[in-house]
């Protein structure tokens, strides 16, 4: 029986997986959270924070600025961190802006790339686009030296887990052999100086343009001219991201929630992972129903009468009578519970030898270093051997 | 003139933050349009089919599958759509060959700004107009059960940014018409789903306005897994303090009026912040969730509608 923070020490680079809606970037947060009270320099880097969350923090919006929560903050909630917690909100096209700066051979053609009339449809709208570059600032910051943990929260994939591969497919779209040939002929246009205007030729891509248009054919041989020599730059830095994330540097976390559905995509996400031949470090069950049985007591109408009655309590004001109620409360609470136990009985089963943690349902919203530190107190309680 | 109830419409797209109960709102919309007497067609556009599964049917795949009287659900996937669709242009088997059954197709799916969606919902669009049986149209009710919100919305803004890049060819024109029918409030209405919790609250208020700003006409604001308050805050109170006796349903009791008051909360929130029908749709405390579960839900929503 380990502690979450056992099972993740040492990693520098830890990523929340999971579908939308399970609490992944609360989860982040409260991983980050630990890890700074814990001593180290952590950074969360989130996607989209619930905006109390996120202002509560001291956050600002979007910037891809390391903001490091105020200290004060901490005292309010009367915590003692040893180390410092820093957040990070992903601006998307920011990050697409640096890297092909970055990446460019000279400002001229990085400058020609952003000024591409495709570029900013292509680098932000393309799927995968905001997952291949949550990871390439996640290596960003965790080469920079500055942090001794980065805590990812990702995007909200409902397809796939495309983190690992979201790169490649991307740079396959952006450098692609058999659209070069088949926009040959504009292409050659394009590296002559001419303004782009061959005409669309070849009888493939004359029925590709009564699809869309020759324009847009136009446009994406621009687009293709300008990108020109940058790939094997942009390929090897995204085999760099992808050989940090499956090293044991990095750990992969998987949250979920006791919904049938969501433990569908969790174990579709764990294989996944497995298929990269990256081990899940741990999977942490969100809001799970505590049972109300736990504590014994009467369950039926009949006796519930005579507990309130012994504790003089009156039973006939309100209709139905209280009584009656509290039994109709008392088993809704508790088929949840069963349910909830059910489904985490069965994520234990077959993510067996994965350590696997619960937080219970919390009565209210997590917005503050307090409610995250609420979610760090279970998470220190042991999980599965 | 005014706008028709949202079951008389063409089509009705239910959208929301992943996770909220989509997939379950469609399925309950077309139950309660099936009963109406209304042919009524699911079309889902995600990677996973839920609907045929919350029938208790197998999936139905691209081929329409009847689910009960009345109601029928089909999956639209991108491929499938593609071929359909540029065969439905091309008329020609070996000229899709050549043109899209190569890398360079493969490639153009992808990149050209959301291909798939747009032959997907190309597909929808189809049935929700033109699919025609002896002289009416073959279905009375078209139901999307879209993507999550910013995925949604990009699918329903193809049109509009696909006409933004490409402003001749047939796609061009088809476009148009796609976007006249998700404009139309004669014939279409965008629902949302959401939960009392912030985060889906914040983005239904979020896509209520982006859903407005483009022009996409308002169906309701579904708040789904809504708790009614059952105890007052005395009886909590007595009952939590009431002994070892009552602790559990003292807890139970407790745990329901927390959720109750976020419910309250969100409502509040949500009916002052998002200019549509809000229509609660209770927490269903099933042991296995299905058929029945979809029938209830349907049913708190019938009279709302």
């Amino acid at each position: 029986m380990k502690r979450l923070a056992e099972v993740l020490r040492g990693r520098k680079v830890i990523c929340c997986v999971g579908s939308g809606g399970v609490g992944k970037t609360t989860t982040a947060a409260a991983l980050a959270l630990q890890a700074a009270m814990d001593g180290k320099n952590a950074l969360v880097l989130t996607i989209d924070p619930a905006r109390r969350l996120a202002n509560s923090l001291g956050l600002k919006e979007l910037g891809n600025e390391e903001t490091r929560i105020d200290p004060g903050l901490f005292a309010q909630a009367g915590l003692q961190p040893k180390g410092e917690m820093w957040a990070m909100m992903l601006d998307l096209k920011l990050t697409w802006d640096e890297l092909v700066r970055r990446q460019a051979r000279s400002p001229e053609q990085a400058e020609r790339i952003l000024q591409n009339g495709l570029y900013q449809t292509l680098s932000t709208a393309m799927a995968g686009s905001l997952e291949y570059m949550a990871m390439e600032k996640v290596y960003q910051v965790s080469t920079s030296g500055r942090f001794d943990v980065v805590v990812l929260d990702t995007p909200p994939t409902t397809n796939a887990l495309d983190f690992l591969h979201a790169a490649d497919r991307i740079l396959d779209v952006l450098d692609n052999n058999a659209m070069r040939i088949v926009l040959g002929p504009m292409l050659k246009a394009g590296k002559f100086g001419f303004k782009l205007l061959a005409a669309p030729s070849g009888l493939v891509l004359r029925t590709l343009a009564r699809f869309t248009g020759s324009d847009f054919l136009r446009d994406l041989a621009g687009f293709m001219v300008a990108f020109e020599g940058m790939f094997d730059g942009f390929k090897e830095r995204a085999a760099r991201v992808k050989d940090l994330l499956s090293s044991p540097q990095s750990a992969f976390v998987l949250v979920t929630g006791p919904n049938p559905l969501t433990i569908q995509e969790t174990l579709f996400f764990h294989r996944a992972l497995a298929d990269d031949r990256i081990a899940t470090a741990a999977v942490l069950v969100n809001r799970v129903q505590r049972d109300p049985r736990r504590h014994g007591g009467p369950d039926n109408v009949a006796a519930l009468r005579e507990a309130l009655q012994l504790a003089q309590i009156k039973d006939g004001s309100g209709t139905p009578p209280l009584s009656e109620r509290l039994c109709t409360t008392l088993i809704e609470q508790s088929t949840l519970a069963d349910l909830d136990r059910r489904e985490v009985e069965r994520l234990s089963r077959t993510l067996a030898g994965v350590p696997l943690f619960t937080v219970p349902r919390l009565r209210k919203d997590v917005h503050d270093l307090a409610g995250l530190w609420q979610i760090d107190q279970h998470l220190s309680e042991t999980g599965a051997d | 003139m005014a706008e028709p109830a949202l079951l008389d419409r063409r089509l009705v797209i239910v959208t929301g933050k992943g996770g909220t109960g989509k997939s379950t709102l469609s399925a309950a919309l077309a139950l309660a349009s099936a009963r109406l007497g209304k042919k009524t067609l699911v079309c889902e556009v995600v990677a996973r089919e839920r609907v045929s599964e919350l029938f208790g049917r197998p999936p139905s795949g691209t081929q329409i599958r009847q689910l009960l009287p009345n109601l029928y659900s089909v999956h639209v996937r991108p491929r499938e759509a593609m071929r359909e669709y540029a065969l439905m242009t091309l008329k020609y088997e070996t000229l899709y060959k050549l043109a899209f059954e190569n890398a360079a197709a493969r490639y153009f799916l992808t990149a050209a700004p959301s291909l798939a969606e747009i032959v997907m919902l190309g597909k929808v669009w189809w049935h929700a107009t033109y699919d025609m049986d002896r002289g009416r149209p073959r279905w009375d009710l078209v139901v999307l059960d879209a993507p999550a919100t910013g995925h949604g919305l990009t699918f329903l803004s193809v049109p509009n940014v696909f006409l933004r890049l490409v402003r001749e060819g047939p796609l061009a024109r088809d476009m148009h018409g796609m976007q006249s029918l998700l404009a139309d409030p004669q014939r279409c209405g965008v629902c949302i789903v959401t939960l009392p919790e912030e985060m889906p609250a914040n983005e239904a208020i979020e896509l209520d306005r982006s859903l407005r700003s483009g022009g996409f006409p308002a169906g309701p604001l579904f708040l789904n897994a809504y708790f009614a308050s059952r105890f007052s805050p005395q009886e909590v109170a007595q009952v939590t303090t009431g002994g070892p006796a009552l602790a559990a349903s003292g807890e139970a009791a407790d745990n329901h009026e927390a959720r109750a008051s976020l419910s309250a909360h969100y409502q509040g929130i949500l009916g002052k912040e998002v200019p549509r029908k809000l229509v609660p749709v209770p927490f269903f405390f099933d042991r296995s969730f299905g058929m029945q579960s979809i029938e209830k839900v349907a049913s708190a929503i019938e009279g709302a509608l």
